[in-house]
């Protein structure tokens, strides 16, 4: 029976998890242990993996990727993994190359679905700033980083998980040291929000004044990679290939053409609205509503009539 | 500070000139130009300006690529970068990640630095791959995602810098020799070519390196030697749904509020 290692991220627990589901996919429904590799010992998430190798060992820190590296190269030389998962988060993405590396084992980045190719396990991710998608095959071990989140996972019921405790022995002095971190505020995270009113190059200066119907709508803004790169907004609310893919009910694009590299950014949205000047731009091939017009006086109009049906003391 | 200072570069295509073709369902790849990835100008612009603060540093830019892309290392020598490595040969077309990383590190491994800086991503294929591995087999410290160097802040064999990932920002501080790769938002800009050296004569400060110099078993390089293999590319299709058109009236407004509201987000 195959064996999955499964690297488990403390900070995003549910993407963590979402990993069993390209696993399961890979394994083409053959049975196969899965193995979760946590480096917080203070994180339990029980029922869903076979086994949970807890690392304990302090000197080992959340950003220290030689020593993490050390401890799964010990790890897979006594379990032999057939298949290990890390989240592509920027973490994970400079862990994985470090580790296939060291492991001398074929690696595929940030991996978005899983298909066949003459009997093998196809990897497909974007290329080209998600212009093109590429199929790879890889020798096993298979290794992969996959984009957190694109993968949902539900198991038909939650199983008995065996912790394991690990005591590495090859961890080395690291000469990298984190003085601070300074996090920007209970920050929310776009992919958390169930309504997402999002600016592009259509709205270009005016990107804020679009806030109001985030707010009406009890949701949050987000932004086109054109608005994030002209620094009108930052890459933390940048919806795309090389920005974050989500997930809403309701997105609502507002000037936004919908190049593919934003599209990538969009997963099993339920409903979309766009409003653009341009009826064929690709985002509108999409949309359940079309508005032609212009994107900021929309929003003033749909405000003002959210507004009229609402009970001021309600907003 | 750093004396020696390797700048990793890759010249890409400017995927942001790619035109697609709705109707054919394809992407229009032709004449699109070459440019230096945008992480790695960011990188090369810090090294310019360390070398900048400090005169006797040197910076030299290590590529692998074909030789059609000698004019721009001619550009970048000429806006102050000191030597130029482009590895180039026939076998190592077709190389993964793995093995691209294999080749660049075995050059690296044969010269002296002190500090090694990069892009984080790269445009074309953004596996963000190739610096950590490298960092791997020089068996150096790495960070992707830099944003800003203290070029200032001088502590002996050490460099303090910043990287900002998810909305967090942190400080480290790492000893040198080191592998540190920025990103594209970080703040620095390449220098412009003076005017009296557009045409500056700089071939003298290129050397180009084949495998015959490297030595690495010609089963080991290209698409022989990589462990991942591309099997199909195609282009991303876009599913139909069915869709209203409205415009901003009163009337379009009020389609769009009823939507909203049938589905309990008003």
């Amino acid at each position: 029976m195959g064996r999955t290692l499964i690297y488990y991220d403390e900070n995003n627990p549910k993407g963590s998890v979402g990993l069993l589901e390209a696993a399961d996919l890979m394994n083409q429904g053959d049975e196969h242990k899965r193995y979760a590799i946590c480096f917080d010992p203070e994180t339990k998430d029980h029922g869903y993996f076979d086994y949970w190798l807890r690392i304990e060992d302090e000197r080992i820190k959340s950003y220290d990727v030689v020593n993490m590296t050390n401890c799964i190269e010990e790890l897979h030389n006594s379990y032999r993994f057939d298949c290990i998962l890390i989240p592509a988060t920027p973490l994970g993405r400079m862990l994985a190359p470090r580790l296939a590396m060291r492991l001398g084992v074929g690696l595929v980045a940030d991996v978005t679905a899983i298909g066949r190719y003459n009997g093998q396990v196809k990897l497909i991710r974007p290329a080209f700033d998600g212009k093109m998608m590429a199929g790879i095959v890889s020798a096993p071990p298979l290794m992969a980083t996959i984009r957190p989140n694109v993968f949902q996972y539900t198991p038909r019921r939650l199983g008995e998980t065996t912790v394991i405790a690990f005591q590495p022995q090859n961890i080395q002095q690291t000469s990298l040291t984190r003085l601070e971190t300074k996090t920007g505020g209970p920050l929310q995270d776009i992919c958390d929000s169930k309504v997402l009113v999002s600016g592009g190059g259509g709205v270009g200066g005016s990107f804020w004044e679009i806030a109001p119907l985030a707010n009406a709508l009890g949701g949050m803004v987000s932004a086109s990679r054109r608005i994030v790169d002209s620094g009108i907004a930052t890459r933390a609310i940048q919806v795309g290939q090389s920005g974050k893919i989500v997930s809403p009910k309701l997105y609502i694009a507002l000037g936004i053409y919908g190049s593919l590299q934003h599209i990538e950014g969009l997963k099993n949205v339920e409903y979309i609205i766009s409003v653009n000047t341009n009826k064929n731009a690709p985002i509108c091939s999409l949309s359940d509503i079309i508005v032609e017009g212009d994107a900021i006086e929309f929003v003033k109009k749909l405000v003002e009539r959210i507004k009229r049906e609402t009970p001021q003391n309600q907003i | 500070m750093p004396k020696q200072i390797i700048c990793l570069v890759k010249f890409v295509p400017n995927v942001d000139g790619y035109q697609y073709d709705y109707e054919r369902n394809v992407l229009i790849r032709e004449n699109v130009r070459m440019i230096i990835n945008p992480d790695d100008a960011c990188a090369l612009s810090l090294a310019l300006q360390l070398q900048k603060n400090e005169p006797d540093t040197q910076v030299e830019i290590v590529s692998m690529g074909p030789l059609s892309v000698l004019p721009l290392v001619r550009d970048l020598l000429r806006r102050g970068v000191k030597r130029a490595t482009l590895l180039s040969d026939k076998r190592f077309v077709g190389s993964d990640t793995y093995v691209t990383s294999r080749i660049i590190a075995r050059y690296l491994s044969t010269i002296s630095y002190d500090l090694i800086v990069s892009g984080s991503h790269s445009m074309d294929g953004d596996t963000a791959h190739v610096p950590a591995q490298i960092a791997e087999l020089l068996q150096l410290e790495q960070m992707s995602n830099v944003k800003r160097v203290e070029t200032e802040n001088n502590a002996e064999g050490y460099l303090f810098f910043e990287v900002e990932s998810e909305g967090d920002r942190s400080r480290y501080r790492i000893e040198l020799p080191a592998l540190l790769s920025l990103s594209r938002d970080s703040p620095y800009k390449l220098p412009f070519v003076r005017y009296t050296d557009l045409k500056l004569e700089v071939d003298d400060r290129i050397t180009i390196i084949t495998n015959d110099q490297l030595g690495i078993p010609n089963e080991e390089l290209g698409l022989k030697g990589s462990l991942t293999k591309v099997v199909e590319t195609y282009p991303k299709t876009l599913e139909e749904k069915q869709r209203i058109v409205v415009t901003n009236d009163d009337q379009g407004i009020e389609t769009v509020y009823q939507f909203l509201k049938e589905r309990g987000f008003v």
